[in-house]
């Protein structure tokens, strides 16, 4: 078990500049923990990830990737929520072709101060992730 | 690929350098490939390091620069502006936030902060090793403006236009200009009539040598987009050459044998088929209507200055920007709403101002005088079964400033107000309050309980289950019946489906934000001006017409435009032209083209915001988005996976 | 000791930096014009900074504001000066006005504030904070909150007690005692007021009891508990810290009342009161909201829409005038009305009490211009010269007004008032140029 305790998952996050960003800083700012294995890139809109790049990042070893979507607070459009749920389930059917567990990618659409529910997002996904990785040990 | 890429890891004085333990950052990156130079500093941001970056960049010749701080929403510019000075494109600068999203959150774990910060620094090394310069983009403008619609708004917003020096075209359907508002006669509160304001604006419009107005034209076509919109218009004939003298016109339009109803009397008088528009008739030219002309030939015999066979005309502007003011059509009842058509007594608010505007001392209806009126409220608006959900805005202190002005040029009035809750919002609240004074009632009606018209031994009778008095069933007989009607959509509005702009809910036109944008639509250079977007009083109109009018100017008042130029971008070869992307794409940027060796799709630079919803839905994966390309992002991503 | 006056030119002048200010900023600068945006306070933003979420779209107010005051803040053209009065403003001919600004010393180097709060930590005094209208407490030395604009720190000199120690903090060496006002003295062709409203003063009404009764808030202090950068983490009462759950509004506090001066309606606070009682519904969904109300004036575009929504969640609407209010021993009160509906007087307690206080003027405009009279309408406000034809022209040629700074508005309408400003301010400088 102790093992368990110092594992970590990583986590790729595509952020959004002008909704998400701003949120995630601010958990900084508030002094929001959440665990170091979470990084971030940060794209123009959450309808703009490409499914291979989600692939790509679990081949290279990311455990979990997770889209903090606009939502309806998206600049660009009201469509951007349909369109990044989309994308989630096409994406959901690449992995589950290439026996990678589809929960492994998750969304919500975090708004520009949605800093706790960012946080509490990354919490349990992170926690997920590790019983995860107990079951494949 | 960059060979020489500088990067700076700031302490932030402790805010970054108590939890992330910076020099071992430098450590872990300076061997990474392509780094020339890696430097520690107490804060990037201060004007010292700012000056040692930009000596750095121009003596060693630096080709990429990576700045390792707080949140790029606080510096990036910043830095990108240092890297601009020192003579680098901007796109050569990439930023890792390891404040915010490092050394701030992950406070409680100081070895994991300093992990993460090594990972985000190669992974910006990463993206600036790929990175390319990108020249911004320009685009050359049509210093010109087109508004559509000569009412209050379009002309407040031409003469601001002009008097900025642009070249404004204002084109106005009808054959006349003023709108709805050469129909009211005196206006809240300042007691101005319509006509005097239309006169003042036509005055204006007419005093500016840079603004060309057409009447009697409308849009059918537009190719184009912002910066360079090429409109195609149609202007119908009057089929009155200029030199018809008053006096023969005059004797023509009493020989024409058609008679139908004054639309600008709403209905309530008669015109001609041929006609003057009186009372404020601008331009000042009759007019033939040939919908109803029956072509007899009775006024040609007066005039040889009527050209039955007058032919419309075509014309093509090229404007930078658009400004819509369509304005609004006052809710039509249906057939037997509250008694109207049904019992001939019974008018609308427009109608009753008309009355009031053609009436002196007695106020007459079909020949009866009338003394009681009764105002039934929000009819169109606030439906409880209908689809009007919403309210207008303008009609409660419309009608009790109605209500007052009547009594003022009519003695003997009674005035009886059928309300859902009387809105007279701001300082318009003193009207009520005047009228409540001058002794006229107001009752409240329950909202699923609207009043009803009724007659009884042939007098007509409202009957209303009264909020104010406890719910009370009170019957009230009047003479004639207002229905206080809202305001809607203008119907046959095509200008809507030519420039695609997008319709709300209450299928007004959409604004690209309600709070913050209210006169931007998502048709880049094309803006919204009063009632078109929704119901507004005079004021407002006013207001959004000259907001729109900024806008539209922001995007003309220089010669070119600059526009992202972060777009996408089509790989001809790999592209299929399945339509997808140009589907996927919010602003219709994207559209198919024909090579002589295949058909693919081309991005309009231009339009494209690159937001990159297209990037998804390629299937053969054609189109990239500049500096998200997928080097540069599954560099990245492999980078930060790295920690292994 | 007196310096000499720093001499500034610029385009326009802007008073006040709210929604308004700034959105006559940006249209302005955008078409190539210098502004300079003088802010009383020590952020930029307005009240609509401090906002929960915006009546009828439920946006987050703060996060739709700061992309505006970003651009506003990086925009080439526009300077900001926060912390800054006008002390006059004089005519000199059709072509310019001079006006005459200190900017209070903050004794904080701005330039060099990173923003860490390590002074804020060190400060060992607590006064009540202003941002949170005196729900909680703030240091002496002190950022108004996190996403105020410039972020930097302030030394508040009135209750500061000189013990250094946010000096030995500071990690930048960035605050100065011995940092003194600084005065200016600017040409410029045309200025736009744009200082916004004044939130009514409840404690007038003395049978509302509010100032005295524990548990009856504001209107303001409501969104505050409810924003994102709220004070505590709940919304609670601020007698004893309870959840409250028999919430009531009061409408209409300060408006449409001769008894207080004030005859007009505010034409906000029944939509931010419906506002707030939805989203008061989704934090505390066992509560009990009452509204309080003469008539709901839900009269904007998608208004009406949120008012049949605010029905439909459950929240109660009663017809009726609140008389007076009273404290009970357990901090709730009672309120005594006459119900419309029955015709009756009638009683009925709540835990808290939530006061929609309307809108009036901020007269801080008249005393500035000197020999040119600043005239003003019958409610206070500054006079608009030709409302119907060019309502933001003040009765001073080239003097424009923007935002609630004429009278009550929500934010879409300040905006397109500013939009107006902004246009007649550019038509004028470029007419004046010829
Ligand atoms: C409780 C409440 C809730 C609200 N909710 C909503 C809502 O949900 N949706 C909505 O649309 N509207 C809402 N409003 C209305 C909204 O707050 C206003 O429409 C908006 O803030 C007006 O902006 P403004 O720029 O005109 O004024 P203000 O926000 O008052 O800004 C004026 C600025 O000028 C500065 N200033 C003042 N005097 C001077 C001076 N002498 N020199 C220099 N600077 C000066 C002030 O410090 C301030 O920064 C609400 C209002 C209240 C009170
Ligand atoms: S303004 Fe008055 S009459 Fe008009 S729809 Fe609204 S409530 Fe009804
Ligand atoms: S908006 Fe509503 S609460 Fe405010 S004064 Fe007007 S009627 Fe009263």
């Amino acid at each position: 078990m102790a093992a368990l305790t110092t594992k970590k998952a990583r986590i790729l996050v595509f952020s959004t500049e002008k909704i998400s960003d701003p949120a995630i800083d601010m958990a900084g700012l508030l002094k929001l923990h959440y665990p170091p294995s979470v990084y971030t890139i940060s794209l123009p809109c959450s309808s703009s990830v490409k499914p291979r790049w989600i692939i790509h990042a679990f081949e290279n070893g990311f455990d979990g990737v997770f889209i903090a979507a606009d939502g309806s607070d998206c600049p660009y459009g009201e469509s951007c929520t349909e369109k990044t749920a989309q994308i989630v389930r096409k994406t959901q059917e690449i992995m589950k072709a290439q026996q990678i567990e589809p929960a492994k990618l998750r969304m919500a659409a975090i708004c520009s101060v949605c800093s706790e529910a960012f946080v509490k997002q990354m919490k349990s996904f992170h926690a997920y992730l590790l019983t995860q990785q107990t079951i494949a040990l | 690929m960059k060979q020489k890429i500088g990067v700076y890891i700031c302490h932030c004085g402790g805010n970054i350098s108590d939890y992330v333990d910076v020099e071992k950052v430098r450590q872990a990156v300076i061997d990474e490939p392509g780094v020339a130079l890696v430097e520690n500093t107490m804060f990037a941001c201060a004007d010292s390091n700012q000056k040692k970056m930009l000596d750095d960049i121009k003596q060693q010749q630096l080709d990429g620069v990576v700045v390792a701080s707080c949140s790029p929403k606080l510096h990036q510019p910043t830095f990108q502006s240092v890297v601009e000075r020192a003579g680098l494109n901007k796109y050569n600068y990439i930023h890792a936030n390891i404040r915010e999203q490092v050394s701030w959150p992950h406070s409680d774990d100081k070895a994991g902060a300093t992990a993460k910060a090594i990972q985000l620094v190669k992974a910006a090394i990463a993206k600036v090793r790929l990175a390319e310069s990108i020249e911004p983009m320009q685009i050359e403008t049509e210093q010109a403006v087109l508004v559509v619609g000569a009412g209050i708004a379009g002309m407040k917003a031409a003469i601001a236009l002009a008097k900025t020096g642009t070249q404004v075209y204002l084109i106005e359907r009808e054959h006349f200009i003023g709108g709805r508002i050469a129909q009211w006669d005196v206006l809240c509160t300042t007691d101005e009539t319509g006509k005097e304001l239309v006169t003042r604006l036509y005055n204006e419009v007419k005093a500016c040598k840079n603004i060309v107005l057409f009447t009697g034209a409308e849009m059918i076509e537009n190719h184009g987009s912002k910066g360079n919109f090429k409109i195609s218009i149609r202007i119908k004939p009057r089929y009155i050459q200029k030199h018809c003298n008053d006096g023969r016109l005059q004797k023509a339009i009493e020989v024409c044998p058609v008679e139908i109803e004054d639309e600008f009397n709403f209905n309530i008088t008669k015109r001609k088929a041929i006609y003057h528009n009186f009372p404020s008739e601008y331009p000042h030219a009759a007019v033939i209507d040939m919908e109803h002309c029956t072509r007899c030939g009775e006024c040609l015999k007066i005039c040889d200055q009527i050209n039955l066979d007058q032919e419309e005309e075509r014309l093509e502007l090229k404007v930078g920007s658009i400004l819509v003011a369509t304005g609004f059509d006052p809710y039509e009842p249906v057939e037997g709403e509250f008694g109207y058509q049904a019992f001939d007594n019974v008018v609308t608010l427009p109608q009753f101002k008309r009355l009031v505007a053609n009436s002196e001392h007695k106020l007459y209806w079909k020949g009866k005088r009338v003394r009681n009126i009764g105002y039934i409220y929000c009819v169109g608006s606030r439906q409880t079964n209908g689809d009007n959900k919403y309210c207008s805005r303008y009609c409660c202190t419309s009608t009790i400033y109605a209500a007052i002005k009547a009594g003022e040029k009519i003695k003997d009035l009674n005035h009886f107000h059928f309300t859902r809750g009387i809105r007279t919002y701001g300082k318009q609240e003193v009207l009520y309050h005047e009228a409540s004074l001058q002794g006229q009632l107001f009752f409240q009606s329950p909202d699923d309980d609207l009043p009803k018209v009724e007659t009884k031994n042939s007098k007509t009778i409202i009957k209303v289950n009264d909020l104010l008095s406890l719910n009370h069933s009170i019957e009230t007989e009047v003479d004639l019946v207002v229905l206080v009607t809202g305001m809607v959509p203008r119907h046959n509005n095509t200008v809507s489906e030519i420039l695609k702009i997008p319709k709300g809910r209450d299928h007004f036109f959409n604004e690209i934000h309600m709070k913050l944008r209210p006169v931007e639509t998502v048709i880049d250079g094309v803006s919204i001006a009063g009632c078109c977007q929704g119901p507004k009083n005079v004021v407002e109109s006013i207001n959004s017409a000259l907001s729109a009018a900024i806008k539209c100017y922001s995007l003309v008042s220089q010669s070119h435009l600059q526009v992202e130029p972060i777009v996408a971008g089509v790989d001809e070869q790999l592209c299929e032209w399945c339509g997808l992307c140009a589907d996927s794409c919010p602003f219709d940027a994207i559209h198919m083209s024909q090579t002589p060796a295949k058909q693919t799709a081309l991005v309009n630079e231009a339009v494209c915001k690159g937001c990159g919803m297209c990037l998804p839905v390629c299937p053969t994966n054609a189109i990239q988005l500049n500096t998200y390309s997928d080097p540069e992002i599954e560099s990245m991503i492999q980078t930060l996976a790295s920690d292994l | 000791m007196t310096t000499q006056p720093e001499k500034l030119n610029f385009d326009v002048l802007i008073i006040g930096g709210g929604i308004a200010g700034i959105e006559a900023a940006i249209n302005i600068a955008n078409n190539g014009f210098k502004v300079i945006l003088a802010e009383k306070d020590l952020t930029i933003g307005g009240k609509m900074l401090l906002l929960s979420k915006v009546f009828p779209t439920l946006d987050c107010s703060a996060c739709i504001t700061t992309p505006k005051i970003s651009e506003a803040d990086r925009h080439p053209n526009i300077t900001i000066f926060t912390n800054t009065e006008i002390t006059s403003i004089e005519k000199q001919d059709a072509t310019y006005f001079k006006a005459n600004l200190v900017k209070h010393t903050r004794f904080v180097e701005e330039e060099d504030c990173t923003g860490c709060q390590l002074c804020e930590e060190a400060c060992p005094v607590v006064v009540p904070d202003q941002y949170q209208y005196g729900m909680v407490g703030r240091k002496a030395a002190y950022i108004p909150f996190n996403i105020a604009s410039p972020r930097v720190a302030t030394i508040d000199i009135d209750n500061c007690i000189l013990c250094g120690a946010c000096e030995k903090a500071c990690p930048t060496h960035c605050i100065n005692f011995m940092q003194a006002d600084k005065n200016y003295r600017l040409i410029v062709k045309s200025v736009i007021v744009a200082t916004g409203f004044k939130l009514f003063d409840a404690t007038k009404i003395q049978r509302y009891q509010y100032g005295t009764a524990k548990n009856i808030i504001n209107a303001m202090q409501m969104e505050r508990l409810l924003a994102p950068t709220r004070p505590y983490n709940h919304v609670i009462r601020p007698g004893d810290g309870r959840v409250p759950d028999k919430i009531a509004y009061v409408l209409c506090t300060g408006s449409r009342d001769f008894t207080v001066g004030n005859p007009i309606c505010s034409q906000i606070c029944c939509m931010y009161s419906l506002k707030q009682a939805q989203l008061l519904m989704g934090a505390l969904p066992m509560a009990d909201v009452t509204i309080y109300y003469i008539s709901i004036r839900s009269f904007g575009k998608g208004f009406e829409e949120f008012y049949e929504q605010a029905k439909s969640m459950g929240i109660n609407f009663v017809k009726g005038k609140i008389g007076n209010i009273t404290e009970k021993e357990n901090g709730n009160l009672i309120l005594r009305y006459e119900d419309v509906a029955s015709g009756r007087l009638k009683e009925s307690e709540h835990d808290l009490v939530v006061l929609s206080v309307g809108v009036v003027p901020n007269e801080d405009a008249s005393s500035l211009f000197g020999d040119a009279e600043w005239k003003q309408d019958a409610f206070h406000f500054p006079l608009q010269k030709d409302l119907l034809f060019n309502p933001s022209l003040s009765n001073i040629n080239g003097i424009f007004m923007a935002g609630t700074t004429t009278g009550p508005m929500d934010i879409p309408d300040a905006i397109l008032s500013a939009g107006a400003a902004s246009m007649e301010a550019i038509q004028y400088i470029q007419k004046t140029a010829l």
